[in-house]
């Protein structure tokens, strides 16, 4: 998975939603040709593999809800990663996965993501080398009060488990969340709206190496997601 | 050897290219719509007791108009500013945000009042021709209207998403002082669903309409566009439900 010339990506697949990622995300012939080999690994949230399987790499998009759904059902959430393999002439152009995600007979707007990038690909790029990239933050607005917000977690190593730190900012109230993953396991991360009368402004991520990592918003009422967003590094 | 060539038309052509950082910005009625201005990023530099940082923002609508500016002030590297994009009813387009003292990404949101997507903007740059190139570029660019084409100077390719009740429409900023002509066409299953071509005001925007593209009654789910325009541009995608656009909207960047 670290080597120069490939990509590991990961997602996580809620049932109930439509869920397509685009295998490349530029449409073009040459980038299809770059895309040499393309294989998925469903994980339950304690870490367990629910299945490897290869793709097709001449598809444009992958229906990845109606895979969950036939390989895992019944699984509340799945963590998905995407083991790409590139003709090495794709670099320096860093290759993304990117996603539409829509809550099925849900009057909120879809969401499209870029795949959390988490090992691999051009290094300086996703900057694992001269870079932090195990330190992220994101920031809130202070308004509305009809959302929850968490951070998704998924430990992508095969044998080391990882100590993370979670930290809220409420105003100038600092609390640290400890959050264990073992290999391959996968957490979702509540944080809180409301800490002595302070709304949620900042979080941030402290970890050994880096996560696979999301911010969620759910609205409170449908638990639909509105936010479904990666942090952002502190060094570049 | 292409971005060579491309830098050498550049230079030839008189362009110049400032940085800038700029965002996306969607307005309706019932939908707000929010810069997060921050400096966070900064909190373990020099920069940590600083502040607070100017940050002046400026507005274009889909014409290109400045139809406001703002003289924002991040106020501390851990405190950020939400600024309201509210001079514009109904419009959309893209600001400008002067990020001399800023070292982060910033945030747009769209609301309704219980809940907000949000996405971050791009710190790249805008083009500037000199009139001889202007001029240029009219009379090329108007030749090659009539025959529904553009000069191919700049080539993107983006998926978008249709459905009976969700789809993912296009927002293009013309990130240049010409008028750009982008043109657009769609496929599905190795197919052509459409094709436009749209002239978009210097420094201005265009809301494209997915379904526009759409074979009519069609079961596509995905298609793939490429977007052919004579000078620089960008996108990003408007997600919309089954009000469309009269409903809740999310903005995406796009690489």
């Amino acid at each position: 998975m670290s080597s120069s010339s490939a990509l590991c990506s990961a997602t996580f697949v809620d049932p109930g939603y439509d869920h397509l990622v685009e295998l490349v995300h530029q449409r073009d012939r040459a980038a299809h040709r770059r895309l040499e080999a393309l294989e998925l690994e469903l994980y339950e949230p304690g870490g367990a593999s629910l299945g490897r399987m290869a793709v097709d790499t001449r598809q444009e998009t992958l229906d990845l809800a109606a895979l969950v759904a036939a390989r895992a059902p019944g699984v509340a959430r799945v963590m998905v990663t995407f083991d790409a393999r590139y003709d090495s002439r794709v670099f320096p152009y860093r290759p993304h996965h990117y996603a539409y995600l829509k809550l099925r007979d849900s009057p909120d707007a879809p969401l499209y993501y870029a795949v959390n990038a988490t090992l691999g690909g051009v290094p300086e790029r996703i900057e694992a080398v001269t870079r932090q990239n195990n330190f992220e933050t994101y920031l809130f607005l202070s308004r509305p009060a009809g959302e929850r917000y968490g951070l998704r977690l998924g430990n992508l190593a095969r044998f080391s488990p990882v100590e993370a730190q979670v930290i809220t900012f409420h105003g100038e109230a600092r609390a640290v969340v400890p959050v264990t993953l073992a290999p391959h396991q996968h957490a979702d991360v509540e944080l809180p709206l409301e800490r002595e009368g302070a709304r949620l402004r900042r979080v941030e991520l402290k970890t050994l190496f880096r996560l696979a990592s999301y911010v969620t918003g759910r609205r409170a009422d449908s638990g639909g997601l509105v936010l479904f967003d990666h942090l952002f590094t502190y060094f570049k | 050897m292409f971005g060579a060539l491309r830098s050498a038309a550049r230079h030839f052509l008189g362009v110049t290219r400032t940085s800038t950082y700029y965002l996306p910005w969607i307005t309706r009625p019932g939908l707000r719509c929010v810069l997060l201005l921050n400096n966070v990023e900064s909190r373990f530099t020099t920069a940590r007791a600083g502040g607070p940082f100017p940050a002046a923002v400026v507005q274009y609508d889909a014409r290109g108009t400045i139809v406001a500016r703002y003289d924002a002030a991040v106020p501390t590297a851990t405190e950020p500013l939400e600024l309201p994009l509210d001079a514009v009813a109904e419009g959309h387009g893209f600001v400008t945000v002067d990020v001399a003292r800023l070292q982060s990404d910033l945030y747009v949101t769209l609301g309704d009042g219980d809940a907000y997507t949000a996405t971050h903007g791009r710190h790249e740059f805008v083009e500037t021709y000199p009139p001889w190139t202007r001029a240029l570029h009219a009379a090329l660019g108007a030749a090659a209207d009539l025959a529904g084409m553009t000069l191919p100077a700049f080539v993107r390719h983006q998926y978008v998403y249709v459905g009976a009740h969700d789809r993912s429409h296009v927002l293009l900023l013309n990130l240049s002082n010409v008028t750009n002509r982008i043109r657009t066409t769609a496929v599905a299953g190795g197919a052509t669903t459409g094709r436009r071509l749209d002239a978009i005001a210097p420094r201005g925007a265009a809301l494209l309409d997915v379904a526009s593209l759409a074979p009519a009654g069609s079961a596509a789910r995905v298609l793939h566009l490429r977007f052919t325009g004579n000078a620089w541009f960008n996108l990003y995608l408007v997600g919309a439900g089954p009000k469309d656009l009269a409903g809740p909207l999310s903005l995406m960047h796009v690489k």
